[in-house]
């Protein structure tokens, strides 16, 4: 019984999850343990057990009071984590594209630009002024989205299309947010850039919510997509031969990867390379079955970024570096080595 | 034995892109348990009659009625649950094995299910015994050789039980030997009373395992019949513009070309 498919399918999910959440909290303890404040481990654990006992955080009591700031970032990053990490998967299944990354659609340069014109004009949206600049970047991300997929539909709806306006107009768009930035000398252009590069500081446990709570609502519903997404990997057409509705499918999921996206570069900033080496590692961890790929993209996406803000923050402290910087100094080199190995397949 | 069933009845299609037709009021039938080769030169509209029957394309004019339904009115589900297709050229970059494909032909009677059923995984593992590929079961699609790939795209669509399977050009990668295997295994299949429409440049290979051939040309079928009366020297001249000699022997015939230009002597 445990040799047939589905046991050892489930039997390989079961192994990494274990490990993943497994690891993920004990790369939450060490980042609530590490900081400008250094807190010993058993000591973080009892404040920990007193936080959950007492539903919240003893404000008298310093070290708790830290602890509980450093969570609010934790559960941020791991909205992030997990919502960069899915909608690569998905991204990369729908344009038959492994090398691609969720910024393909231009939703990274859309979000920045709507960013950075919120914090160089000093956009206020009363009375959502906090959310000012989340939101300018919620809806740079969606308009730029749309472009770029009316574009890629106008010219054929091929893979290499949606590839190429994504491409054309991410530049077309990242070029408005330079001369934005040209413009501003200010303390304004030191936000705008820390934005640019992602940053989890002063993010509010509100912000946070927003962050990991429909992260997790739309993560579901795309893995609830799983076997449709195997399918869709054979191509269009093969798919449609499987009797499944392309057409519709793909929009629907799309328009789900873009809202995912969407919300994980709003609070936070751009954070490259991490929907393209995650869904890359776990893919080649669990294979390509999405039913294996989601979840574990979803632990993987967690622990790569929990350890890189851990970095982040204790690698030159007090000076914290910003956590997209991080990530892509590792996922450069990281992705290099994947077209030299993938160029040398295509080219066979 | 009861009287076979019409499968498929292709009445009066016309189908073009921008205006020019590349299907010219084709009509013919299948029955349950025929295998009908489909030949002609390239541009003859083979692959679109293929795509015409599995329903991705819309005849401009006439009716393709499947199981008794017209294709038309029928949902895309619902024509997967009938007929299969296995398709010439395939390629795949994201890391599925050879079971997890093949298994995906499943996918048209498991919507709503997470995992495979325990039925599944049988039809998945006779399948790939069936088409020799059960020892790369753990492999990479993307590993395979073009040969083995193909084989594994027949059990993919074997798994979908299919009762009208169309298969475009099965015998492109395939080695001579793998070649009459495959169609052992597709007339095989033909006891279950599947009709296979099979569409291919080979005309010796079609000639030894199809009951009936058809063959098309610039759009219109102008021939259909045994491989005997279909495949004759004048006919090959005319489709094809080669001359070429009609041999017979007990498998049936074969026709092999002469050559285009001959040396003054």
């Amino acid at each position: 019984m445990n040799d047939t498919m589905v046991g050892r399918a489930k039997a390989k999910l079961l192994m990494v999850l274990t490990i993943g959440l497994f690891s993920i909290f004990f790369l939450l303890v060490v980042s609530w343990s590490l900081g400008a404040v250094d807190i010993p481990f058993t000591s973080t654990l009892g404040h920990l057990k007193n936080i959950i006992l007492n539903l919240g955080p003893d404000m008298s009591v310093a070290h708790e009071r830290i602890i509980w700031d450093r969570m609010v970032r934790s559960v941020a990053v791991m909205g992030v984590g997990i919502g960069l990490s899915v909608s690569g998967v998905v991204m990369q299944a729908l344009i038959r594209n492994p090398l691609v990354d969720p910024y393909v659609t231009g939703i990274s340069s859309g979000a920045a630009l709507g960013a950075t014109l919120s914090i160089l004009a000093g956009v206020a949206i009363i009375p959502l002024a906090e959310f000012a600049t989340p939101i300018a970047a919620f809806i740079g991300a969606t308009v730029a989205f749309f472009i770029t997929m009316s574009l890629a539909e106008a010219t054929g709806g091929r893979s290499m299309n949606y590839v190429l306006s994504g491409v054309i107009v991410g530049i077309a768009i990242s070029s408005f947010t330079t001369i934005l930035i040209v413009f501003s000398r200010d303390q304004r252009l030191h936000n705008a850039l820390f934005w640019l590069y992602g940053s989890f500081s002063y993010i509010s446990w509100v912000e946070a919510l927003l962050i990991i709570l429909p992260v997790i609502v739309l993560s579901l519903i795309l893995l609830m997509f799983a076997r449709e997404l195997n399918v869709i990997l054979l191509g269009d057409e093969h798919a449609r031969h499987l009797g499944l509705d392309v057409k519709r499918f793909k929009s629907i999921s799309v328009l789900v990867v873009a809202v995912l996206t969407a919300v994980s570069v709003a609070f936070c900033g751009i954070i490259g390379f991490l929907g393209l080496i995650v869904p890359h590692s776990a893919r080649m961890l669990v294979g390509g079955d999405h039913r294996l790929l989601i979840p574990a993209s979803m632990v993987m996406g967690t622990n790569v970024l929990l350890a890189a803000d851990i970095f982040a923050r204790i690698l030159f402290r007090p000076v914290e570096l910003p956590i997209g910087a991080i990530i892509s100094m590792v996922g450069a080199p990281f992705f290099i080595y994947l077209m030299i190995k993938r160029g040398k397949e295509y080219s066979g | 034995m009861a009287e076979p069933t019409v499968s498929l009845a292709i009445d009066g299609i016309r189908f073009g892109y921008n205006g020019t037709d590349v299907l010219n009021n084709v009509q013919f039938e299948a029955h349950s348990g025929e295998l009908i080769g489909l030949i002609g030169p390239n541009g003859s509209g083979k692959s679109t009659l293929l795509r015409l029957m599995n329903g991705i394309l819309k005849p401009r004019l006439g009716t393709i009625i499947m199981e008794g339904r017209d294709l038309d009115k029928m949902k895309i589900d619902e024509i997967a649950r009938i007929c299969a297709n296995v398709p010439t050229e395939f390629s795949e970059d994201f890391n599925l094995s050879v079971k997890e494909l093949v298994a995906l032909g499943r996918y048209p009677f498991s919507k709503g299910l997470w995992w495979d059923t325990n039925e599944d995984e049988e039809l998945v593992t006779e399948a790939m015994k069936k088409y020799g590929v059960h020892h790369l079961r753990d492999r990479l699609f993307s590993e395979l050789s073009s040969g083995e790939g193909q084989r594994v795209l027949l059990a993919k669509a074997m798994v979908q039980c299919p009762r009208v399977m169309l298969v475009d050009e099965p015998s492109a990668h395939l080695d001579l030997r793998y070649k009459l295997e495959v169609m052992e295994h597709l007339r095989e299949m033909l006891s279950g009373n599947v009709t296979i429409v099979i569409a291919s440049h080979d005309l010796n290979l079609l000639a030894r395992y199809c009951d009936k051939v058809m063959i098309l040309s610039k759009g219109k079928i102008v021939a259909l019949g045994t491989p005997e009366e279909v495949i004759t020297p004048e006919m090959v001249a005319q489709v094809y513009g080669v001359d070429v000699v009609v041999i017979k022997d007990e498998d049936g015939i074969f026709a092999i070309p002469r050559r285009t230009r001959r040396e003054q002597s």
